[in-house]
Protein backbone atom coordinates (compact mmCIF):
# COMPACT_ATOMS: atom_id res chain seq x y z
CA UNK A 1 0.00 0.00 0.00
CA UNK A 2 1.07 3.03 -1.00
CA UNK A 3 -0.45 6.56 0.40
CA UNK A 4 -0.15 9.55 -1.74
CA UNK A 5 -1.28 12.75 -0.19
CA UNK A 6 -1.76 16.31 -2.95
CA UNK A 7 -2.58 19.29 -3.49
CA UNK A 8 -1.89 21.99 -5.85
CA UNK A 9 -2.61 25.74 -6.12
CA UNK A 10 -1.13 26.85 -2.68
CA UNK A 11 0.43 30.31 -3.86
CA UNK A 12 1.97 30.77 -0.50
CA UNK A 13 3.39 33.85 0.53
CA UNK A 14 4.03 35.47 4.08
CA UNK A 15 0.16 35.73 4.58
CA UNK A 16 -0.15 31.72 4.31
CA UNK A 17 2.00 31.09 6.61
CA UNK A 18 1.03 28.39 8.83
CA UNK A 19 -2.52 27.89 7.76
CA UNK A 20 -1.35 24.45 6.51
CA UNK A 21 1.13 23.53 8.79
CA UNK A 22 -1.43 22.12 11.49
CA UNK A 23 -2.74 19.65 8.80
CA UNK A 24 0.86 19.09 7.36
CA UNK A 25 1.70 17.69 11.03
CA UNK A 26 -1.01 15.21 10.41
CA UNK A 27 0.16 14.21 7.49
CA UNK A 28 3.03 11.24 8.60
CA UNK A 29 0.37 9.53 9.76
CA UNK A 30 -1.86 9.42 7.44
CA UNK A 31 0.23 9.54 3.70
CA UNK A 32 3.67 8.21 2.77
CA UNK A 33 5.12 11.05 -0.16
CA UNK A 34 3.26 14.67 -0.52
CA UNK A 35 2.81 15.67 -4.69
CA UNK A 36 2.20 19.29 -5.38
CA UNK A 37 0.71 20.02 -8.45
CA UNK A 38 1.77 23.71 -9.16
CA UNK A 39 1.20 27.15 -8.51
CA UNK A 40 3.11 26.88 -5.47
CA UNK A 41 3.75 30.97 -5.26
CA UNK A 42 1.89 33.72 -6.02
CA UNK A 43 4.03 35.87 -8.34
CA UNK A 44 7.46 33.03 -8.42
CA UNK A 45 9.37 35.12 -6.37
CA UNK A 46 12.63 33.77 -4.69
CA UNK A 47 10.81 35.36 -1.45
CA UNK A 48 7.60 33.62 -1.85
CA UNK A 49 9.50 30.35 -2.72
CA UNK A 50 11.25 30.43 1.00
CA UNK A 51 7.99 30.79 2.21
CA UNK A 52 6.73 27.94 0.51
CA UNK A 53 9.82 25.61 1.76
CA UNK A 54 9.09 27.22 5.25
CA UNK A 55 5.43 25.88 5.23
CA UNK A 56 5.78 22.64 3.18
CA UNK A 57 8.89 21.63 4.27
CA UNK A 58 10.86 19.35 7.16
CA UNK A 59 7.43 17.04 7.30
CA UNK A 60 9.03 13.96 7.58
CA UNK A 61 7.86 12.47 4.08
CA UNK A 62 9.13 13.08 1.14
CA UNK A 63 7.64 15.97 -1.00
CA UNK A 64 7.92 15.79 -4.92
CA UNK A 65 6.51 19.37 -6.61
CA UNK A 66 6.24 20.57 -10.13
CA UNK A 67 6.18 24.50 -11.01
CA UNK A 68 3.01 25.78 -12.06
CA UNK A 69 2.37 28.85 -14.05
CA UNK A 70 2.34 31.86 -11.63
CA UNK A 71 5.98 30.06 -10.46
CA UNK A 72 6.87 31.35 -13.62
CA UNK A 73 5.50 34.96 -13.66
CA UNK A 74 8.83 36.90 -12.11
CA UNK A 75 11.00 34.88 -14.25
CA UNK A 76 13.08 33.17 -11.11
CA UNK A 77 11.97 29.97 -11.72
CA UNK A 78 14.89 28.54 -11.14
CA UNK A 79 16.11 30.28 -8.44
CA UNK A 80 12.62 29.12 -7.07
CA UNK A 81 13.48 25.36 -8.13
CA UNK A 82 16.82 25.65 -6.09
CA UNK A 83 14.97 27.54 -2.82
CA UNK A 84 12.74 24.18 -2.93
CA UNK A 85 15.56 21.66 -3.56
CA UNK A 86 17.71 23.15 -1.21
CA UNK A 87 14.70 22.22 1.28
CA UNK A 88 15.01 18.60 0.60
CA UNK A 89 11.77 19.09 -2.09
CA UNK A 90 12.33 16.98 -5.15
CA UNK A 91 11.19 19.80 -8.20
CA UNK A 92 10.39 17.38 -11.45
CA UNK A 93 10.31 19.14 -15.08
CA UNK A 94 10.55 16.22 -17.49
CA UNK A 95 12.07 14.21 -15.29
CA UNK A 96 11.05 11.18 -12.82
CA UNK A 97 11.89 9.94 -9.77
CA UNK A 98 11.47 6.33 -7.68
CA UNK A 99 11.06 6.42 -4.04
CA UNK A 100 10.98 3.21 -2.25
CA UNK A 101 7.54 3.36 -0.12
CA UNK A 102 6.37 0.36 2.46
CA UNK A 103 8.90 -1.86 0.59
CA UNK A 104 6.92 -0.81 -2.88
CA UNK A 105 8.68 1.27 -5.51
CA UNK A 106 6.51 4.61 -6.36
CA UNK A 107 7.48 6.51 -9.85
CA UNK A 108 6.70 10.04 -10.24
CA UNK A 109 6.84 11.94 -13.52
CA UNK A 110 6.45 15.28 -13.82
CA UNK A 111 6.01 18.50 -15.72
CA UNK A 112 4.51 21.96 -15.15
CA UNK A 113 2.28 20.87 -18.89
CA UNK A 114 1.01 23.68 -20.85
CA UNK A 115 -2.48 24.89 -22.68
CA UNK A 116 -3.89 24.11 -26.46
CA UNK A 117 -7.02 22.51 -25.95
CA UNK A 118 -8.57 18.61 -26.16
CA UNK A 119 -9.52 16.82 -28.99
CA UNK A 120 -12.18 18.66 -31.00
CA UNK A 121 -10.80 22.22 -29.80
CA UNK A 122 -7.33 21.98 -29.83
CA UNK A 123 -4.63 24.56 -31.26
CA UNK A 124 -2.55 22.99 -34.26
CA UNK A 125 0.61 24.22 -35.14
CA UNK A 126 0.06 26.42 -37.44
CA UNK A 127 0.25 30.06 -39.18
CA UNK A 128 2.11 32.50 -36.54
CA UNK A 129 5.10 32.05 -35.37
CA UNK A 130 3.72 32.89 -32.38
CA UNK A 131 1.18 30.13 -32.59
CA UNK A 132 3.84 27.49 -33.53
CA UNK A 133 5.20 28.65 -30.82
CA UNK A 134 2.04 28.34 -28.30
CA UNK A 135 1.50 24.65 -30.02
CA UNK A 136 5.72 23.32 -29.90
CA UNK A 137 5.94 24.12 -26.47
CA UNK A 138 3.38 21.99 -24.81
CA UNK A 139 4.41 19.09 -27.71
CA UNK A 140 8.27 19.73 -26.36
CA UNK A 141 6.33 19.39 -22.85
CA UNK A 142 4.37 16.44 -23.44
CA UNK A 143 7.28 14.55 -24.72
CA UNK A 144 9.50 14.98 -21.97
CA UNK A 145 6.67 13.92 -19.62
CA UNK A 146 5.88 11.01 -21.43
CA UNK A 147 10.03 9.90 -22.29
CA UNK A 148 9.93 10.39 -18.17
CA UNK A 149 6.90 8.16 -17.42
CA UNK A 150 8.46 5.44 -19.83
CA UNK A 151 11.92 5.67 -18.14
CA UNK A 152 10.28 4.54 -14.54
CA UNK A 153 10.14 0.99 -13.62
CA UNK A 154 8.39 0.91 -10.02
CA UNK A 155 5.11 -0.71 -8.97
CA UNK A 156 3.09 2.14 -9.41
CA UNK A 157 3.62 4.95 -11.26
CA UNK A 158 1.86 8.51 -10.81
CA UNK A 159 2.18 11.35 -13.51
CA UNK A 160 2.06 15.25 -11.65
CA UNK A 161 1.42 18.56 -14.16
CA UNK A 162 0.08 21.76 -13.21
CA UNK A 163 -1.82 21.85 -16.41
CA UNK A 164 -4.94 19.27 -17.30
CA UNK A 165 -4.62 16.14 -18.94
CA UNK A 166 -8.11 16.13 -19.64
CA UNK A 167 -11.37 17.84 -20.02
CA UNK A 168 -13.77 16.36 -17.84
CA UNK A 169 -11.48 17.82 -14.51
CA UNK A 170 -12.10 21.15 -16.32
CA UNK A 171 -15.82 21.22 -15.44
CA UNK A 172 -17.20 24.47 -14.24
CA UNK A 173 -14.59 26.26 -15.82
CA UNK A 174 -16.14 28.75 -19.05
CA UNK A 175 -15.48 26.44 -21.81
CA UNK A 176 -14.46 29.50 -23.96
CA UNK A 177 -10.74 28.75 -21.43
CA UNK A 178 -10.10 25.29 -21.78
CA UNK A 179 -7.42 25.77 -23.88
CA UNK A 180 -5.30 27.88 -21.63
CA UNK A 181 -6.00 25.14 -18.77
CA UNK A 182 -4.37 22.30 -19.96
CA UNK A 183 -3.82 19.50 -23.28
CA UNK A 184 -4.83 16.30 -24.37
CA UNK A 185 -1.37 16.18 -25.50
CA UNK A 186 -0.48 15.79 -21.38
CA UNK A 187 -3.09 12.78 -21.85
CA UNK A 188 -1.44 11.09 -24.69
CA UNK A 189 1.66 11.19 -23.00
CA UNK A 190 0.31 9.66 -19.54
CA UNK A 191 -1.28 6.87 -21.61
CA UNK A 192 2.16 6.09 -22.96
CA UNK A 193 2.68 4.25 -20.00
CA UNK A 194 1.36 2.39 -17.48
CA UNK A 195 0.49 5.54 -15.06
CA UNK A 196 -2.03 4.26 -11.89
CA UNK A 197 -2.68 8.03 -11.01
CA UNK A 198 -2.44 11.63 -12.71
CA UNK A 199 -2.43 14.47 -10.57
CA UNK A 200 -2.47 18.09 -11.58
CA UNK A 201 -3.97 21.56 -10.33
CA UNK A 202 -4.53 25.01 -12.71
CA UNK A 203 -8.09 24.58 -12.73
CA UNK A 204 -10.14 26.14 -9.62
CA UNK A 205 -13.45 25.81 -10.78
CA UNK A 206 -12.92 22.61 -11.96
CA UNK A 207 -13.84 19.31 -10.73
CA UNK A 208 -12.03 16.74 -8.51
CA UNK A 209 -12.31 13.63 -10.86
CA UNK A 210 -11.85 12.12 -14.61
CA UNK A 211 -10.38 9.67 -16.77
CA UNK A 212 -7.62 9.98 -19.32
CA UNK A 213 -9.36 8.12 -23.32
CA UNK A 214 -7.24 5.07 -22.11
CA UNK A 215 -8.36 4.56 -18.61
CA UNK A 216 -5.91 6.19 -16.02
CA UNK A 217 -7.49 7.76 -13.51
CA UNK A 218 -7.15 11.72 -12.86
CA UNK A 219 -7.73 14.30 -10.08
CA UNK A 220 -7.69 17.80 -10.35
CA UNK A 221 -6.30 18.56 -6.53
CA UNK A 222 -6.22 22.27 -6.97
CA UNK A 223 -6.90 23.58 -3.56
CA UNK A 224 -9.98 25.09 -4.13
CA UNK A 225 -11.29 21.55 -6.35
CA UNK A 226 -10.59 19.81 -2.88
CA UNK A 227 -11.42 22.39 -0.50
CA UNK A 228 -9.37 20.92 2.40
CA UNK A 229 -5.12 20.81 3.25
CA UNK A 230 -4.51 17.79 0.62
CA UNK A 231 -6.15 14.43 -0.23
CA UNK A 232 -4.71 11.67 0.13
CA UNK A 233 -4.80 8.45 -2.39
CA UNK A 234 -4.24 5.28 -1.77
CA UNK A 235 -2.38 2.80 -4.53
CA UNK A 236 -1.36 -1.06 -4.58
CA UNK A 237 -3.98 -1.36 -2.04
CA UNK A 238 -3.77 -3.96 1.01
CA UNK A 239 -5.66 -2.08 3.56
CA UNK A 240 -6.76 0.58 4.40
CA UNK A 241 -4.74 3.86 5.31
CA UNK A 242 -4.49 3.98 9.04
CA UNK A 243 -6.98 7.07 10.65
CA UNK A 244 -8.56 7.87 7.88
CA UNK A 245 -12.11 5.97 6.57
CA UNK A 246 -12.87 5.17 3.03
CA UNK A 247 -14.31 7.81 0.94
CA UNK B 1 -23.19 54.87 -11.61
CA UNK B 2 -20.91 53.66 -13.86
CA UNK B 3 -21.81 52.37 -16.61
CA UNK B 4 -21.30 47.90 -15.75
CA UNK B 5 -20.48 46.70 -19.68
CA UNK B 6 -18.43 43.92 -21.09
CA UNK B 7 -15.64 46.47 -21.76
CA UNK B 8 -15.59 46.99 -17.46
CA UNK B 9 -15.99 43.69 -16.55
CA UNK B 10 -12.91 42.85 -19.48
CA UNK B 11 -10.54 45.14 -17.47
CA UNK B 12 -11.62 44.28 -14.26
CA UNK B 13 -10.77 40.52 -14.94
CA UNK B 14 -7.10 41.60 -16.49
CA UNK B 15 -6.56 44.02 -13.41
CA UNK B 16 -7.23 41.11 -10.79
CA UNK B 17 -4.75 38.89 -12.78
CA UNK B 18 -1.65 41.14 -14.20
CA UNK B 19 -2.20 43.79 -11.00
CA UNK B 20 1.04 42.22 -8.74
CA UNK B 21 -0.76 42.99 -5.63
CA UNK B 22 -3.58 40.35 -6.51
CA UNK B 23 -2.54 37.90 -9.27
CA UNK B 24 -5.72 35.90 -9.26
CA UNK B 25 -7.00 33.84 -12.22
CA UNK B 26 -10.12 32.46 -10.28
CA UNK B 27 -12.22 35.35 -9.10
CA UNK B 28 -15.40 35.36 -11.11
CA UNK B 29 -17.54 38.49 -11.82
CA UNK B 30 -20.96 38.70 -12.64
CA UNK B 31 -22.86 41.57 -13.52
CA UNK B 32 -26.08 42.56 -11.98
CA UNK B 33 -28.36 45.64 -13.02
CA UNK B 34 -26.06 48.02 -10.54
CA UNK B 35 -23.63 46.13 -9.09
CA UNK B 36 -20.63 43.65 -9.75
CA UNK B 37 -20.43 40.02 -7.51
CA UNK B 38 -17.55 38.77 -7.28
CA UNK B 39 -16.82 34.98 -6.56
CA UNK B 40 -14.25 32.22 -6.22
CA UNK B 41 -12.00 31.69 -3.38
CA UNK B 42 -8.50 32.92 -2.12
CA UNK B 43 -6.08 31.85 0.43
CA UNK B 44 -6.49 34.65 2.69
CA UNK B 45 -8.52 37.25 4.03
CA UNK B 46 -6.11 39.74 3.28
CA UNK B 47 -6.22 38.99 -0.74
CA UNK B 48 -9.35 38.79 -0.67
CA UNK B 49 -9.45 42.17 0.89
CA UNK B 50 -7.09 43.73 -1.72
CA UNK B 51 -9.13 42.93 -4.53
CA UNK B 52 -11.64 44.50 -3.06
CA UNK B 53 -9.32 47.70 -2.92
CA UNK B 54 -8.06 47.59 -5.89
CA UNK B 55 -11.78 47.55 -7.83
CA UNK B 56 -12.98 50.38 -5.60
CA UNK B 57 -9.79 52.49 -6.38
CA UNK B 58 -9.61 51.70 -9.81
CA UNK B 59 -13.58 52.05 -10.76
CA UNK B 60 -14.67 54.27 -7.54
CA UNK B 61 -18.61 53.96 -9.03
CA UNK B 62 -18.73 50.60 -9.52
CA UNK B 63 -20.80 48.80 -6.47
CA UNK B 64 -19.19 45.68 -5.61
CA UNK B 65 -20.60 42.58 -3.84
CA UNK B 66 -18.03 40.34 -2.61
CA UNK B 67 -18.87 36.56 -2.25
CA UNK B 68 -15.22 35.48 -2.53
CA UNK B 69 -14.22 33.06 0.08
CA UNK B 70 -11.34 31.86 1.70
CA UNK B 71 -10.42 27.95 0.66
CA UNK B 72 -10.60 25.91 3.81
CA UNK B 73 -6.86 24.80 4.83
CA UNK B 74 -7.88 21.62 7.48
CA UNK B 75 -6.77 18.16 7.23
CA UNK B 76 -9.06 15.53 5.08
CA UNK B 77 -10.85 13.16 7.09
CA UNK B 78 -10.63 10.47 4.17
CA UNK B 79 -8.79 8.24 1.76
CA UNK B 80 -9.41 7.31 -1.89
CA UNK B 81 -8.70 3.71 -3.14
CA UNK B 82 -7.26 4.40 -6.50
CA UNK B 83 -8.11 1.41 -8.97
Amino acid sequence: MIRIAAVGDVHVDKDVLGRYRPALEQLPDVADVLLIAGDLTRHGTVDEAQCMAQEFGGLGVPVIVVLGNHDHQSDQELQVMDVLRDAGMTVLEGEGTVLTLNGHRLGVAGAKGFGGGFAGACASSFGEREMKNFVGTTEAIADKLGAALRGLECDALVALTHYAPVPETLTGEPLEIYPFLGSYLLGQAIDSAPTALALHGHAHHGSERGRTPGGVPVRNVAHPVIKQAYNVYQLLSEETGAGLVHA
Amino acid sequence: MAQLDEYVEAEIQRLLTENGAVAEQGITLQRRDHLLVLGGEVESAQRRDEICRQITTRFPEVEIACDIGIVRAAAPSEVEEIS
